[in-house]
């Protein structure tokens, strides 16, 4: 409860710092708005502009890269740790794309899925998967070999060694794993949605730009923020329910 | 009577390390050996092939005449980290023994469970989970679960190393009690002479590695069966320690 009071007091003394240095007149508004014309221009674009409907688009795209991301890489993770030499295969090939930043594959996107919806979920995948699936080889790897070997000597077989073992042993690193790149998911948002898009926050947030309406830009962030700590505590708690005995 | 669990010829190496050197070995039904060596010898090694999760190089391991190929739980591991499951209960940790047995009934288990919750005075902590409860509590949860599963040998890797020396001795007169009432078979792998000789109804001495067999005591035959812990103080007590000690300095090439 400290912690929480703590916290919400110094965002408080931020936002107040911030209402004083844009008041005091010395930074032109249109470089730095005041919290207040931030929250009335949240409040004219939730009201006259659409923005739950741009929230939920981009909220939808996030999460359909993010199962797929997620579905792909657990159990290819979970291969890459079982069998040495599909680690050995993959890890490098993972390792250089890992690397590559995704605005530089946003040309070879739109070659390969024009500019439609298909881009802008791979684009958001691109950041996802490759490192999810090294994390997820990680915990994979981290299983203690007397928990498999204890399941194995009371008569279980691979199957069972995998989902009553392997996978309740990693769930709770696999778990916080996941919370932190749907993180990542989302740093990616404004590359996916710049690209041709007509909806979705990055979207507002890029034409809002383009006619210098920072108070709207500001809203659009701190909205992506607010998701961002809203999705972020909703799935602590979830661990916390999941995994009591910790 | 021919011998319970076989060593014929068993030799292991992993890669050009040489652990196990030939060996040959029979050891009883019903009785509890130990397996006293050297750290690192390759003692562990050679109750991992009994326990089917190491395959021998050369040679084989039987098991009442049947050839051991891999794990199952005829044949129950403790390990040295205890391994209970964090997210099981202590109850439910105990029944993951049963968890993949189709011959018995859903009632059966659940009483079993707590036949052995009781046993090792667990009853009262049943429902907490395993890092909930007092240090000295942890291996009987893992000795209890390949109880439950019906296993008739145990393996056990110094179950008993890490702990407090009253809890230890406890342990070490439950596991004998426990051993004699239920009938098992146990191995048990230790570096410690004291627990050797307490518990053991015979110790094969292993050399420093590759293990070959230095000494074979038959404890039982100068201890009885029964070990009460008076034993400890008695004079046959102190004489026989002094000679696997002994032993161990002379035949072991140990570094003591």
């Amino acid at each position: 409860m400290v912690e929480l009071a703590v916290g919400v007091i110094a965002a408080a003394l931020v936002v107040a710092a911030w209402e004083g240095a844009a008041r005091s007149g010395m930074i032109a508004p249109q470089f730095l708005p005041s919290p207040s014309r931030v929250l009335t221009a949240l409040w004219t674009m939730l009201t006259q502009q659409n923005l739950i409907w741009h929230v939920a688009v981009s909220t939808a795209r996030v999460w359909v890269a993010f199962l797929l991301a997620a579905a792909l890489a657990i159990p290819i993770g979970i291969v890459m740790s079982s069998y040495r030499i599909v680690g050995a295969a993959l890890e490098p090939m993972i390792d250089f794309i890992r690397y590559l930043p995704v605005p530089a594959l946003v040309p070879l996107s739109i070659i390969w899925f024009g500019v439609g919806e298909e881009t802008k979920v791979f684009l958001l995948w691109l950041g996802t998967f490759f490192q999810l699936v090294l994390l997820v080889a990680d915990d994979m790897r981290r299983v203690p070999q007397e928990f498999v070997e204890v399941a194995r000597t009371v008569g279980a077989n691979s199957r069972q060694v995998m989902t009553d073992v392997a996978l309740r042993s990693m769930g709770p690193t696999l778990i916080d794993n996941l919370r932190i790149t749907l993180g990542w998911c989302w740093t990616s948002l404004i590359i996916a949605e710049i690209v041709a898009a007509d909806s979705g926050i990055g979207y507002v947030i890029w034409t809002a730009r383009r006619f210098v309406k920072t108070p709207e830009v500001m809203a659009g962030v701190v909205v992506i923020g607010l998701i961002g700590l809203v999705t972020d505590q909703l799935l602590r708690l979830l661990h916390r329910r999941l995994f009591r005995y910790l | 009577m021919s011998a319970y669990v076989q060593f014929a010829d068993t030799a292991k190496s992993f890669g050009p390390i040489e652990v196990v050197r030939k060996t040959s070995l029979g050891l009883d039904r019903n009785s509890l050996v130990v397996f006293l060596g050297p750290s690192g010898c390759g003692k562990t090694t050679l109750m991992r092939m009994v326990g089917g999760l190491d395959q021998p190089s050369t040679g084989s391991i039987l098991l009442g005449g049947e050839k051991v190929v891999r794990p199952d739980r005829r044949r129950g591991m403790v390990f040295q980290s205890y391994s209970s499951f964090p997210w099981l209960t202590v109850e439910r940790n105990i029944a993951f023994g049963m968890r993949y047995r189709n011959d018995i009934t859903a009632a059966e288990k659940a009483e079993r469970t707590r036949h052995y919750l009781e046993l090792f005075g667990l009853a009262d902590f049943a429902g907490p989970f395993p890092n909930r409860i007092s240090a000295g509590r942890p291996p009987p949860v893992a000795l209890a679960r390949p109880l439950a599963a019906g296993s008739d040998v145990l393996l056990m890797d110094e179950p008993f190393g890490a702990l407090d020396a009253l809890t230890r001795e406890r342990l070490q007169v439950e596991l004998r009690q426990i051993q004699i009432r239920e009938e098992k078979t146990i191995i048990f792998v230790t570096h410690d002479v004291e627990e050797a000789v307490f518990l053991a109804d015979r110790i094969v001495l292993f050399s420093r590695r590759p293990a070959t067999v230095v000494a074979d005591i038959d404890v039982a035959a100068e201890l009885g069966p029964q070990r009460p812990l008076e034993i400890r103080e008695t004079q046959k007590f102190f004489e026989l320690r002094n000679r696997v000690l002994h032993l161990i300095r002379h035949e072991t090439g140990a570094v003591v």
